[in-house]
């Protein structure tokens, strides 16, 4: 008897093929017969395994494992080591998230062992032109059962006992439609399936028509039976002609064996069904809109009630459920309703097969017991969003008809009435996953833009309400949005979910609705500040890098002076914007570049590379233009401390004329810059002559001046002040909150940093503690150790990839051996009995639930806690700001964080002469946000004083650099910037990053794209 | 029978009906837009919206069926808004120039705005892409005006079943027109003008030819006279806000006489003539059948109604010869004006302009077939719909009202009864059999009050049987013979007769067909809206009219008996078909 050994199942789902897997079957198939191996391994062709990004992927058997990316060259390898010698490919087989181990056999992958697979259980497992191997998986047994052993309304009992919903989207209870067809008395009834799957991104339908048609054959047959149709239909789109071939050769099958047709099994019930093939319309997957498409009429919604199951096709009772949800039915009747009910959560029962595509790595078909938490769907299945540092910001299911999760909602338990409460929807299983990149204003256009195109016309909410709500969305997209838009949105868009005809109508405005309610502030920056913070909507912004500064610096503007070798201008045009060239040259964390377009080719351009050459070119001070105004200059503006926002906001008032002043508490001017981030990464000298230049253009900087105590608000007022910036930072550390804190060895990491970069001076022990992951975390664990301490470890109780710190600086800090123990939360701080500080103790934590911020939450692990020796603790868990001693009995409101309260554009507090910015009004935030917002503080504190805007830097900049639209760019690598090595720079405060050649920076300098080119807008109406 | 709850009122209604008949029932008057009682009920405009308990989204109530126990509230803020909102944007994307819309007056797109109290459009934004369709000789299309409430596509498909209009495209550019966004002229279109007749505002409507009239009457070198349809004088008075079923005919006259029309006639006169030449036609076929056994078309079709000839032409060219060949009255009319009246005058044909009233926007067809010139030049110049009467009326600076009656001129302004009831379905068949009948027996029409009940009212078709129990001796052959008449209204009512007939599932001798539901009084051009109790409140006065004449057979008619004395000879003689027949031709469908 032959023996086969090993059977090699390639996936031809339609994503493999796109990818090839058509030729990877072909190649195993020769491969085989060249090594003699034809009649011991079987080469298996079958539908959709789900992970479509890595195709084509195959498995082998018996051994389970799975392999991706293979191309027909691979397959000589895979038959060489693995089928001959045994021996895994590891080149092929897939990697643990977040780390480099190799994975081999499926269970053990991550995006299949959380899956519960019934409607896909044999998608990717079977050959879908075998009927023998869907009925070797039990397949028609379940037929079998209610043919003979069930009456019709013992299956209408058990599918209700099962809880299965409908997977189409509005998941009404399967169970109960059939039971009202199944009371209809009508000699004529029809059993129809809908595979018109239509939302843009979803394809769980044509995944299983192509991949197990059977299931749905013998679905639709105990369906028929329950109700007591005879016919049915199976309405499918044109565009699925695989979908369409496979199904309708299965039915040949089904019919040849017996399985449908006349009498089948003998039981005396007939049941036969067609293919009915629909041109594309979305509205078709509507139920009416399809039943009258299968009539032979164009495909619109008719009015409900009367509904299907009542009056349905040819006005005949009528069943339609969709693909997904009757190819769950075998398995319910089969195993039971108990069975399936164990399954999901306790409203919805089962499983739902999902389509994860957009920002997410493992693109793919998954099916998860329903109520999984979202979070776990996307980042632990799906492998959450790819790109460098990309954030994800929301999850749209649901498709045209469905909404948004934010991100800060991962938490959310993926069943009907969990979605429900955030306004989205479980939809037909489309699930796309958006990252910062996405404007939620433009997505919502482009959904109420397919819906509109779509929308048959019928009834006029869907046909011109729609068309009006895309107007005014379009409207806000190009910068034209006006005051009342939102609202004009929200209202129609309620109207016309109350008054459409269908369901299509009824939920067109959900994707508007859904990203208003969570992303309302995305809407009010378009409209009002004509500003999108993804960079998506052209027309309001030049380039994405510069839509992307929170300075507005002309990015392609001073890059393209430096590729033409013109330094000086370059600076100077970049000082237009941002006074702090060469500070943010060094230790920006550069949005600008995680928005280049360039990185879609070989990587984005190194701005703050090119910027940091670009200052160094600087042999005397570059003063920008500045507005003489003996008025101006006349009256009293101070600015409270000398961090970046208030020298941003100096800088610009003594541009329109004014001689501020900027009180500052600490011995240097610098805040921030000086006092907490280190010298190897902002050489003090660099510092002092950006502050030397504003000073030089008549800012008086009086050091040793402390609000609260040296002076207060109303003290300047009453000197004659008449307007102040508060630019006051947020200095104060956060306290951690567990026993020990109090004793001997433990320090907070901004006094920490502080004291030595002010004083010059700090000890520090041989093994330091650093509880926190942030930026201040890094920075205090990268000075302890260049201050001699032998042992740094930072301490953080969430994972190494959730720490909030840049990348690049957690990266500087592991080469220079700090120690990074994650998963672990400080319980106490543990002295010994002569108050010796001994270690920290900690509690080893495990991820739990997704929480607010879209991590996972930790939460405390089975292991015992432990103790981890060190003789200091540096906490570096948070700042704030202590504001009642700011302001001294002056009423200025407060944010609920304790920040100070400050318009954005303007900086204005709730009085009117107090301006604020930076870390004080808004938290914790980059160098560059708070130089931005001194800009903006600078503009309004004149507007307030002369009643108009002078900000003559913010019209629009004529760059005459030379630039060939035409010419096809050169590919050239990002050029990356030379550091000391570790082992060097430990030992002292020397700067750690080298500096480019003129050749390097020039080049680099040239690979800008010039998205700016030939595109002028958002230049301001200046009055000088 | 359900009872509902509507507006905190009980109301017990019948089995079968829709939630909208319950809540006018329950006095509440809901509007509606799109909605066609008996005609269409497809819920798409929305306007009929009411909130019903329990139901997620406002309920279209004409579509909806009332089941037992709803609570329904039809003036509910949630119902009243959506109804509003609805209208907003039907006007934001409606080519809203009521100044200058010929709808104005009775446009329900314009009143409901009124209604439901919209004093501002909301919205704004991209209207309709206006296209303006005047390729054919009845009808103008224009798409800026239509809100696709597809009243016309369900007329046109379902009740002419002619399939010249539909829904096309998708979204907000979705159109309602001919396939392939051609004109009308370019497909088939029988421009029987019901799309009109239906349109609520002014997407659809008849070619206005007021301007040419006016031309006519102020050019002192012509002789311009008018001929009024049986089915004017029983609609027109709506037009001055008469009850629907109010007869006008002396004020009519009078209107005209005052608009300077040199000569008011009657189609009428034609129609008696018509009864002359048809009956004659039929009785002949007969003969040849029964008597010659020659092969002759049986059943014989009246050939009245250009609309449906039109549609044979296009759908049935295979039963063209079992049409008769009698032109239509207001044909047979302007061939007489030109030619008889026109040598009693001393005129030329040229000389004499000749105007129909008409209910029918398919007669502006008709008049320009280039069949229709037997008096060597187009013999019927010009159709007026009583739309357009109406309006030129009006332009006129005539009080309707305040009119005396008047008579109509001789001797083309004479008719009998039988002419009268050329304006309603059964209306051609009844005149008929009382003159075939009289011929052939020599006795009188045995119908009380000359009515032929089985064939009168607004079923779809309608047979009888009429047994010739003796004859004259002419008409020997006939003796015992039973006549089978059947009457169609509507083309989709007609075809189903020539489907039966074609299968050999019935046998008729004679077909009347009016293509417009309820007969010439339902026609595409008479004043809207429509519906069957005004087409029964018209058909009422037009019995009316029939009863109050004095002679109410077509061969008692003294002037038609004349005419054929002095100038024709007789019915099917050599000038009779010469110039009162014509032929068809088979052609192409698109």
């Amino acid at each position: 008897m032959e023996q086969v050994r090993s059977h090699v199942l390639v996936c031809t789902g339609g994503g493999c093929i796109a990818s090839g897997a058509l030729a990877v079957s072909a190649a195993f198939t020769q491969e085989l017969e060249s090594h003699g191996l034809a009649d011991e391994v079987n080469v298996v062709e079958t539908g959709c395994l789900g992970p479509c990004a890595v195709g084509p992927v195959a498995l082998v058997y018996p051994d389970g494992v799975f392999y991706q990316n293979i191309q027909a060259a691979d397959v000589g390898e895979i038959v060489e080591e693995h089928l001959l010698k045994g021996r895994v490919v590891p080149r092929l087989i897939s990697t643990a998230p977040g780390t480099e181990k190799s994975v081999a056999e499926m269970r053990d992958v991550e995006f299949f062992n959380r899956q519960v697979k019934i409607a896909l259980r044999n998608s990717g497992l079977i050959d879908p032109l075998k009927i023998e191997e869907y009925v070797a998986r039990d397949g028609y047994l379940a037929l079998a059962k209610a043919l003979t052993e069930m009456t019709p309304e013992q299956v209408v009992e058990e599918m209700l006992a099962s809880g299965l919903r409908g997977r189409g989207g509005a998941g009404f209870p399967t169970g109960m439609k059939w039971k009202f067809a199944q009371q209809q008395s009508s000699d004529v009834k029809y059993m129809l399936c809908n595979a018109d799957e239509g939302d843009p991104g979803a394809f769980m339908d044509r995944s299983v028509l192509e991949g197990d048609p059977h299931s749905i054959i013998e679905g639709m047959t105990i369906g028929a039976y329950a109700i007591g149709a005879h016919t049915g239909y199976v309405y499918v789109r044109a565009e699925y002609p695989l979908a369409v071939e496979r199904l309708q050769y299965a039915i040949d099958q089904a019919r040849d064996l017996g399985l449908l047709g006349d009498d089948i099994m003998g039981s005396g019930f007939s049941f036969d069904l067609e293919i009915r093939m629909g041109s594309g319309a979305f509205v078709c997957g509507e139920e009416t809109a399809l039943m009258t498409s299968i009539e032979g009429h164009r495909g619109e919604p008719r009015p409900r009630p009367p509904f299907p199951a009542v009056k349905g096709l040819w006005d005949k009772p009528s069943v339609l459920n969709n693909v997904e949800t009757l190819a769950t039915v075998a398995p319910i009747i089969l195993h039971g309703a108990t069975w399936f009910a164990a399954t999901g959560s306790e409203k919805s029962k089962g499983t739902k097969v999902f389509a994860l595509g957009g920002a997410i790595k493992h693109a793919g078909l998954v099916e998860v017991p329903i109520g999984m938490q979202l979070g776990e769907i996307v980042n632990d299945i799906g492998g959450g969003v790819p790109g460098e540092g990309k954030q994800l910001k929301a999850v749209q299911l649901g498709g045209p008809s469905g909404g948004c999760v934010p991100s800060w909602h991962l938490d959310v338990p993926v069943d009907y009435e969990s979605l429900q409460e955030l306004g989205a929807i479980m939809g037909s299983g489309g699930l796309v996953i958006m990252d910062e990149d996405t404007c939620m204003v433009d997505i919502a256009r482009f959904f109420l833009e397919f819906t509109q195109e779509e929308s048959c016309g019928k009834c006029p909410p869907c046909r011109v309400g729609t068309k009006r709500m895309l107007e005014i969305v379009d409207r806000i997209c190009d910068g034209e949005g006006e005051e009342g838009d939102i609202e004009r949105l929200i209202s129609l868009g309620e109207q016309i979910s109350a008054t459409a005809l269908c369901g299509l109508g009824q939920t067109a405005p959900n994707p508007v609705l859904s990203t208003i309610r969570h992303f309302r502030h995305e809407y009010e920056a378009h409209i009002r500040d004509k500003h999108c913070e993804a960079g998506v909507c052209a027309t309001m912004y030049e380039a994405r890098c510069t839509n992307a500064c929170p300075a507005d610096v002309d990015v392609p503007g001073f890059v393209s002076l430096v590729g033409e070798k013109r330094f000086d201008e370059a600076l100077k045009l970049h000082r237009e914007r941002n006074p702090l060239a060469s500070i943010c040259g060094r230790v920006c964390f550069h949005p600008c570049e995680s928005k280049c377009q360039r990185a879609g080719l070989d990587g984005a351009v190194a701005i703050r590379g090119v910027k940091r050459f670009m200052t160094e070119q600087e042999t005397a001070a570059q003063l920008p233009s500045v507005l003489v105004n003996d008025e101006n200059a006349a009256r009293k503006v101070a600015v409270v401390g000398a961090g970046p926002s208030g020298l941003s906001c100096a800088y610009f008032l003594a541009r329109l004329g004014y001689k501020p002043t900027i009180l500052e508490s600490e011995k240097s001017a610098g805040g921030m810059l000086v006092q907490a981030i280190p010298a190897y990464r902002l050489p003090r000298e660099e510092l002092g002559r950006e502050i030397s230049m504003i000073e030089q253009m008549g800012v008086t900087i009086e050091t040793g001046k402390k609000l609260g105590s040296d002076f207060t608000l109303q003290s300047l007022k009453d000197d004659g002040c008449e307007a102040v910036f508060l630019g006051v930072g947020a200095p104060l550390g956060a306290e951690i909150g567990i026993p020990g804190e109090d004793g001997d060895g433990v320090s907070e990491a901004l006094s920490f940093l502080r004291q030595y970069n002010v004083d010059g001076q700090m000890a520090v022990g041989k093994k330091v503690a650093v509880i926190g992951g942030g930026n201040s975390a890094i920075d205090a664990a990268r000075t302890a150790l260049r201050l001699g301490a032998e042992q740094v470890t930072i301490l953080y109780r969430r994972t190494r990839a959730q720490m909030p710190a840049w990348g690049e600086e957690i990266l500087a800090a592991e080469q220079e051996r700090i120690i990074i123990q994650p998963l672990v939360a400080p319980v106490e701080i543990v002295h010994d009995a002569a108050d010796k500080l001994t270690g920290v103790k900690v509690r080893p934590m495990v991820l739990g639930d997704y929480d607010r911020s879209g991590r996972r939450r930790p939460v405390a692990g089975r292991n015992p806690d432990f103790v981890v020796e060190c003789d200091q603790v540096i906490a570096a868990i948070g700042q704030s700001l202590d504001t009642a001693a700011i302001f001294a009995g002056l009423e200025v409101e407060t944010t609920a964080k304790g920040w100070i309260k400050a318009d954005a554009k303007s900086g204005g507090t709730s009085v009117e002469w107090v301006f604020a910015g930076g870390d004080a009004a808004t938290g914790p935030a980059s160098v560059v946000a708070a130089i931005g917002a001194g800009e903006r503080a600078a503009v309004a504190i004149d507007a307030y004083l002369s009643g108009a805007n002078h900000a003559f830097w913010r019209r629009a900049v004529e760059v005459d650099t030379f630039f060939d639209p035409d010419a096809d760019p050169v590919e050239l690598e990002r050029a990356t910037v030379p550091v000391i090595t570790a082992d060097v720079r430990v030992g002292s405060f020397d700067e750690v990053e080298l500096s480019w050649s003129a050749e390097v920076a020039v080049a680099e300098a040239k690979r800008c794209l010039r998205c700016d080119f030939g595109k002028s807008c958002g230049a301001e109406e200046v009055n000088v | 029978m359900p009872v509902l709850t509507i507006d905190d009122t009980k109301v017990e209604v019948p089995e079968g009906t829709t939630l909208l008949q319950a809540c006018r029932q329950a006095g509440a008057k809901v509007p509606s837009l799109c909605y066609l009682e008996d005609v269409q009920t497809i819920g798409a405009c929305r306007v009929c919206m009411v909130e019903v308990e329990g139901a997620r989204t406002l309920i279209a109530s004409c579509a909806a069926p009332a089941t037992d126990g709803l609570v329904v509230k039809t003036n509910s803020p949630k119902a009243r808004k959506g109804r509003q909102t609805v209208v907003e944007l039907l006007l934001s994307e409606h080519d809203g120039n009521c100044q200058t819309c010929s709808r104005s007056a009775d446009c329900e797109l314009r009143a409901l705005a009124e209604d439901l109290g919209i004093d501002e459009i909301g919205f704004e934004g991209e209207k309709t892409k206006k296209v303006i369709d005047d390729s054919t000789p009845a009808l103008v299309r224009d798409s800026g005006k239509c809100i696709m409430c597809r009243r016309c596509v369900t007329v046109c498909n379902d009740t002419q079943g002619v399939g010249g209009l539909f829904p096309q495209g998708r979204g907000f550019t979705t159109v309602i027109g001919p396939a392939f966004a051609s004109d009308l002229s370019e497909v088939v279109c029988v421009q029987c003008g019901q799309c009109a007749a239906v349109c609520p505002v002014g997407a659809i409507t008849e070619k206005d030819a007021i301007e040419d009239v006016w031309a006519a009457l102020d050019d002192p070198s012509k002789h311009v006279v008018v001929q009024t349809a049986p089915a004017i004088r029983a609609a027109l008075g709506e037009g001055f806000d008469y009850e629907p079923g109010t007869l006008v005919t002396g004020k009519m006259v009078a209107a005209l006489r005052r608009l300077g029309f040199d000569g008011v006639f009657d189609t009428n006169f034609a129609a008696d003539l018509t009864i002359m030449e048809e009956g004659t036609e039929l009785l002949t076929r007969l003969k040849k059948a029964l008597v010659d056994g020659e092969e002759v078309a049986l059943p014989m079709f009246t050939s009245c109604s250009p609309g449906w000839i039109n549609y044979m032409e296009h759908y049935n060219p295979d039963f063209l010869p079992n049409l008769s060949t009698c032109k239509s009255p207001q044909q047979m009319f302007g061939t007489l004006a030109k030619t008889f009246y026109a040598e009693k005058l001393g005129l030329k044909a040229e000389d004499i302009y000749v105007v129909s009233v008409m209910p029918c926007t398919a007669k502006k067809f008709e008049c320009q077939r280039p069949e229709m010139s037997d008096s060597g030049v187009q013999d019927v110049d010009v159709v007026l719909t009583t739309r357009e009467l109406v309006r030129m009326i009006k332009q006129a600076g005539i009080d309707f009202r305040g009119l005396p009656d008047d008579a109509m001129d001789r001797p083309l302004g004479m008719s009998t009864g039988a002419a009268d009831i050329f304006a309603n379905t059964g209306g051609v068949m009844e005149a008929a059999l009382r003159t075939a009948y009289e011929i052939v027996t020599g006795k009188p029409f045995p119908f009380e009050d000359l009515h032929v009940a089985p064939i009168a009212g607004l079923e779809g078709v309608k047979e009888a049987s009429v047994t010739i129990d003796e004859t004259v001796p002419a008409w020997s052959f006939l003796k015992g013979a039973t006549l089978k008449v059947a009457v169609a209204h509507t083309l989709s009512n007609a075809q189903k007769v020539i489907d039966r007939i074609r299968s050999g599932e019935a046998e008729y001798h004679f077909v009347e067909v009016m293509t417009c539901p309820g007969g010439c009084i339902g026609g595409g051009g008479q004043p809207r809206l429509t519906g069957d109790a005004v087409r029964k409140a018209r058909i009422a006065a037009i019995y009316a009219e029939d009863e109050g004449r004095e002679l109410r057979k077509s061969h008692e008619n003294p002037d038609v008996q004349q005419l054929y004395k002095e100038w024709l000879g007789e019915p099917l003689g050599e000038r009779s078909h010469h110039l009162l027949h014509t032929a068809y031709t088979p052609k192409e469908r698109v």
